[in-house]
């Protein structure tokens, strides 16, 4: 029986020739990302824990586990709380102790984006982030996913983190992908089959025919979506896309794993692309996803482009493409929040963010934003291109969010409503 | 306070997909009042995906500090079960547990054998028993005791 992707790298990290499904590893961590927030003391009410500093050396620990291997990054900036600030500063103190790389100015955003961009993520590593969307990288063919505060001193201490491995889903993906069907609309659809329960704690392996025509970005959300069917971690094979996009980025070897094709999976779900309709998820959870026409003449007050899931530089094209020429609708917010800086300054050199402002949206710095931040009021209605659409998500528990692509996002600022948006390509 | 292993406790229930920002503040999303209402000692029994979305540790240490005693659910998120070991509080995912239970009811839970018992009519539903890791990180009463005492004073990362 050979192996998927993710029990080989589970089992280089174990240091072990195999693995299975279910086994209990102890794994070597190539990478640890941590966000500003974590350092700060009001994730910690109570003092039961410190900070991290605080608790290795509560442990017994004086020098942090691989300084090369730790990056952080300033989620929210300018920090717009004394808990936030105090995160940041406390980091940054880290940092001059244990060492660190930190991502902050106009170097961050996104810590999920920045950590991709900046080329801290590669083919065959197994990496772990404080955040539960560090399930992102495995657009890139590694194994990553999210833990606690408390695992990450874990992790600082001793580089290693104990893991059940995981049995593995294949999503095959097959037919011709049409071009107003993006990451967004194909993983609201798969969710829709899989439920809310289907991949517990399980890796999602992307594949078929269709997955080479499949863009970086639209991997990345599709990836970071992963945790919202509560899956462990989600993986596409890395290919001559990712293997271009990782060279380009980053430094040094990497290495490319393929799963077997003999491995096993506990089940295959699968999935025509060919004229697919657009999908958006109604409010309460990301799978509550249907066909978009399902959803037309939906009134709404907010129109988000946003979020580690989807604000990079393919969707702020297909925004601007869709605004250039037309206006939000009067009674109706728009904010556009790149992903990262890396995304903002590319936006901004390309013109779509002045296309976008002409279009009377407003565009933030980069930063997590309104997905952490409330901005709804009782009864308000939200589509966002982020990932969460949680009672009370983005602010009271009595507004609502609906989830769709950018490209629809843009189309519903425009009509005030729910549309569908190749009436704007 | 180290894990026992049989845990012994009055049982409160909750429904499916609550995620991490409604259980902070003990549950106060879904029931504002519950701080009021639950003693130190109780279980919550959830549906499916109990702990899903944010990894912010604030929900799972809420129900520690109100002294909940276990979480058993159809299903539980990973990174929300692994900080509720790591915390010290015994998560189980145990398929049919609600509906075994109705509110109020007395539950026996023992973490080696792999079992829950509602106390009224004996009967019982089955879960994979605890890795001998995760026992281990429960009896010390979380990761970062089991650490202290696991590394003990080495005085350097990677020494275990």
């Amino acid at each position: 029986m050979g192996m998927t992707i993710s029990e080989k790298i589970c089992a280089r990290a174990a240091g072990s020739e195999r693995v299975r499904p279910g086994d209990m590893i102890n794994a070597h961590v190539d990478k640890l990302y941590i966000k500003d927030l974590r350092f700060a003391k009001g994730e910690d009410p109570k003092g039961l824990y410190g900070v991290f500093k605080d608790l290795l050396k509560d442990i017994g620990v004086t020098r942090a586990w691989d300084p090369e291997k730790v990056i952080i990054n300033f989620d929210e900036q300018p920090a717009r709380s004394k808990v936030r600030a105090e995160g940041q500063l406390t980091a940054k103190r880290f940092k001059e102790e244990h060492g660190a790389t930190i991502y902050e100015g106009e170097t961050a955003g996104i810590g999920h984006n920045v950590m991709v961009e900046k080329g801290h993520v590669k083919p065959g590593e197994f990496i772990v982030g404080a955040d539960s969307h560090s399930c992102t990288y495995g657009a890139l063919g590694c194994f990553s996913t999210g833990i606690g505060f408390t695992e990450t001193v874990g992790v600082l201490a001793t580089g290693r983190i104990w893991l059940k491995v995981p049995s593995a889903i294949r999503v095959a993906l097959a037919g011709k992908r049409p071009p107003w069907i993006w990451g967004k609309d194909i993983i609201l659809r798969i969710m829709a089959e899989i439920g809310p329960n289907g991949a517990v704690n399980k890796t999602v392996e992307y594949g078929g025919e269709a997955v080479k025509d499949i863009s970086i970005d639209s991997r990345l959300s599709m990836c970071n979506m992963a945790v919202e069917m509560v899956a462990l971690n989600a993986v596409f094979p890395p290919d001559e896309k990712t293997i271009d996009y990782v060279k380009q980025v980053s430094r040094g070897d990497f290495q490319a794993l393929q799963s077997d094709p003999d491995s096993e999976y506990e089940s295959t779900f699968e999935f025509d692309l060919t004229d697919m309709e657009p999908y958006v998820a109604a409010p309460g959870v990301p799978s509550n996803a249907r066909p978009l026409s399902e959803f037309v003449g939906t009134k709404i007050d907010q129109a988000f482009i946003g979020t580690c899931s989807n604000a990079r530089i393919e969707d702020l094209r297909v925004v601007a493409r869709i605004l250039k020429g037309r206006q939000v609708r009067a009674r109706v917010r728009m904010i556009v929040t790149p992903a990262s800086f890396g995304a903002y300054f590319q936006a901004r050199d390309e013109g779509l963010l002045d296309t976008i402002h002409k279009a009377k949206a407003m565009v933030t710095t980069s930063e997590c934003g309104l997905c952490t931040r409330p901005s709804l009021a009782a009864e308000e209605v939200c589509i966002s291109s982020g990932n969460r659409n949680f009672p009370g998500r983005m602010g009271d528990r009595n507004s609502k969010i609906f989830l769709a692509s950018p490209a629809s996002v843009a189309a519903a600022a425009i009509a005030g409503e729910i549309v569908d948006p190749r009436e704007f390509l | 306070m180290a894990a026992q292993r049989a845990i012994r406790g009055r049982v409160w229930k909750f429904g499916a997909c609550l995620d991490s920002g409604n259980i902070a503040g003990v549950m106060a999303g879904v029931d504002p009042e519950f701080r009021n209402k639950v003693r130190p000692g109780d279980i919550i029994v959830a549906g499916i995906n109990f702990g899903m979305g944010s990894s912010s540790e604030h929900a799972p240490r809420s129900l520690k500090e109100a002294g909940i005693a276990a979480v058993a659910a159809e299903s539980i998120s990973n990174i929300y079960l692994r900080t509720l070991v790591n915390i010290g509080l015994p998560a189980i995912e145990c398929p049919g547990v609600s509906e075994m239970v109705a509110e109020g009811d007395e539950v026996e839970i023992d973490l080696r054998a792999g079992k829950i018992r509602k106390l009224g009519d004996g009967e019982v539903r089955n879960f994979p028993p605890f890795s001998d890791h995760a026992m281990a990180i429960l009896e010390k009463g979380g990761l970062i005791p089991f650490l202290r005492e696991t590394l003990g004073n080495k005085g350097k990362a990677g020494g275990a």
